[in-house]
């Protein structure tokens, strides 16, 4: 046998350790730009039931809509473009398309629309795109990236309606679409587009575990140096997977555990946000966890992680994204009393490197 | 990447059977799979099975999960042989099957075939039994050494549900098999697609001109379009108006 079997996919690990208070923090770019958020977990450690403030933002997540079967050049339509790409924030991405087997689709606030496509249909589309940067051998995958905010890309010019022609009358793509808009007030710009299809609006679903008896590293000092980041995200990944790190020989041959040193904390609580959520609630939430940490606590430390989509054609900023074995692209913010944090950014092997 | 696919599902009579097939592959992520009747080609006599049109073994496909597509079904013929008999591919009788493959029995005719082909591996085998499990490694091995991770295809040939496995299941058996993660995953999905593709021009001449049988049985039957349609601008012969 070869000798790569005890390799795993390759993945990527970075990790930043700064505070809320330094200038040059990046924490706010380095959220801004995830723009495509699916879970958001938050590990409160000597708690049974979350403050009043922290529940009232969780309960405050912006709604988004789900669009079954939308022909995709109605995101090229001049009213959508003006009322929503153009003034706001407009999230979208395609729903159950998986971006190794189907087309998919993608919509970043500042306008860029990106379709990753197979080979067939890109050829059909006739627009002018990139091969993927993860084709293997053959090149099955491309890569067609729009600015709609682009003077070429303006309603009537040849870029705007070669496009619109492609996706109108030569692929005729259609896909469920999750759809947000930020600033929320202005919802009604989407209603145009919404009353022609079938669309229905949900709120982020809301989970929460109280956990006993957990042990946990040590971190009662932000200068953590025994712990490794991969033990770290291994241990916060079982924890909120709800995996019992005991290891115990009569239960299932679990070989995760807990990171030395180690500490039990007799009650945690564990709340996760699912849906399509935006950049900006997450900031807030950061904010609100740093006002909660500002009281005293037993244990004074809060770990909050975000999880990208997995099928998202793009990962950070715009850069491009796809599955290997996993698609996970999520980082981890473990925030201390101090206003210092630790930032864990993690990516899989088809990915690039998160900034 | 493109879709996963299994291309080898043991057909039997067992129409329950065949269902439960079809729907534990869509279940599994799986978009096309092909079903595979078996024609022995030495003994004498022996007629090429016709396969069930697939409406007729399930009349609602099931989707695939986590796509809104249902599964595609295909029909494919294993000829095995053992000598080197004639084989007409481009038979009438052939022509109801969207994959043909053939089975050697011997190494003689391995080596006959093995230019331009796609191989494969099966692996339900080595879930029945663990001396087969033995011989599919140590030959995928072989064969991947050979191939140097190319042309080959990863299947089941399931005879029940529970013999089938997931398509990232099987991508890291081709790792077990010597690939490499890029070819493991392709085992199951572009190289099942150009096989699918290969098939497909068959059908056709040289894979270019693809003709249809018209509904009033005209002699010539090159598809040839009407004068009013909307033919590109290149090609419109030129109209002589008087």
């Amino acid at each position: 046998m070869r000798a790569e079997l005890d390799q795993t996919p390759r993945s990527l690990l970075v990790s930043e350790r700064s505070s809320f208070r330094d200038q040059k923090t990046r924490i706010r770019a380095q959220v801004e730009q995830l723009h495509f958020n699916y879970k958001v977990s938050v590990l409160l450690p000597e708690c049974c039931s979350a403050p009043p403030h922290l529940d009232s933002i969780f309960n405050t997540f912006n709604s988004f809509y789900l669009i079954r079967n939308l022909p995709v050049y109605e995101l090229l339509d001049k009213n959508f473009l003006e009322t929503a790409v153009y003034q706001g924030s407009v999230y979208g991405v395609s729903y159950r398309t998986r971006i190794d087997e189907d087309n998919c689709v993608a919509l970043t606030p500042k306008g860029h629309l990106t379709l990753s496509l197979d080979k067939d249909s890109f050829e059909i589309l006739g627009v002018e795109g990139k091969p993927s940067r993860f084709n293997h051998r053959t090149k099955c995958r491309f890569v067609v990236s729009v600015d709609l905010t682009d003077s070429s890309m303006a309603p009537g010019g040849r870029g705007y309606q070669r496009l619109l022609t492609g996706l109108r009358s030569r692929l005729q793509l259609k896909t469920d679409f999750l759809l947000s808009h930020y600033p929320a007030n202005t919802t009604t710009s989407l209603q145009a587009l919404l009353s022609r299809y079938d669309w229905s609006e949900h709120r982020p679903q809301i989970s929460r575990h109280t956990l006993t008896d957990l042990s946990c590293p040590a971190l009662l000092t932000s200068d953590l140096q025994s712990c490794d980041p991969h033990s770290f995200m291994e241990w916060v990944g079982a924890v909120d997977a709800n995996v019992s790190c005991e290891n115990s020989s009569s239960s299932f041959l679990s070989s995760l555990v807990c990171p030395e040193p180690r500490t039990t904390v007799s009650r945690a609580l564990s709340v996760s946000v699912c849906g399509l959520l935006l950049p900006h609630d997450v900031h807030r939430l950061i904010q609100e966890i740093r006002c909660y940490l500002e009281q005293p606590h037993l244990e004074s430390w809060v770990c909050l992680t975000v999880h990208g989509y997995a099928d998202s054609p793009v990962s950070w900023g715009d850069n491009e994204h796809s599955v290997l074995k996993g698609g996970e692209n999520f980082y981890s913010l473990l925030m201390f009393q101090d206003d210092t944090y630790h930032l864990h950014l993690a990516t899989g092997a088809h990915d690039t490197c998160p900034p | 990447m493109s879709v996963f696919m299994d291309l080898n599902l043991s057909y039997t009579n067992d129409k329950s059977r065949m269902q439960s097939l079809i729907e534990t592959a869509a279940h599994l992520g799986y978009s096309t799979v092909a079903i595979n009747y078996t024609y022995e080609l030495t003994i004498k006599k022996s007629k090429v099975p016709v396969p069930t049109p697939i409406k007729d073994l399930m009349e609602k496909l099931p989707i695939v999960q986590g796509r809104c597509r249902p599964i595609r079904v295909l029909n494919r013929l294993t000829v095995v042989m053992s000598e080197q008999c004639h084989f007409k591919k481009t038979g009438r009788e052939f022509s109801a099957y969207d994959l043909l493959a053939v089975q050697p029995a011997t190494e003689k005719l391995f080596h006959a075939v093995e230019r331009g082909i796609m191989f494969e591996v099966s692996y339900s085998a080595a879930i029945r039994d663990s001396t087969m499990r033995r011989y599919t490694i140590a030959n995928a091995v072989s064969l991947v050494e050979t191939c140097k991770g190319k042309n080959l295809i990863l299947s089941s040939a399931a005879e029940k549900p529970l013999e089938l496995r997931g398509p990232y299941d099987i991508s890291n058996l081709g790792l077990l098999f010597g690939l490499s993660d890029g070819d493991a995953k392709e085992a199951v999905s572009s190289a099942c697609r150009s096989v699918v593709l290969h098939g497909e021009t068959r059908k056709t001449a040289g894979g270019i001109v693809h003709t249809m049988k018209c509904c009033s049985e005209t002699p010539d039957q090159q598809e040839a379009p009407p004068a009013d349609c909307e033919a590109p601008a290149a090609k419109r012969a030129k109209q002589l108006t008087e």
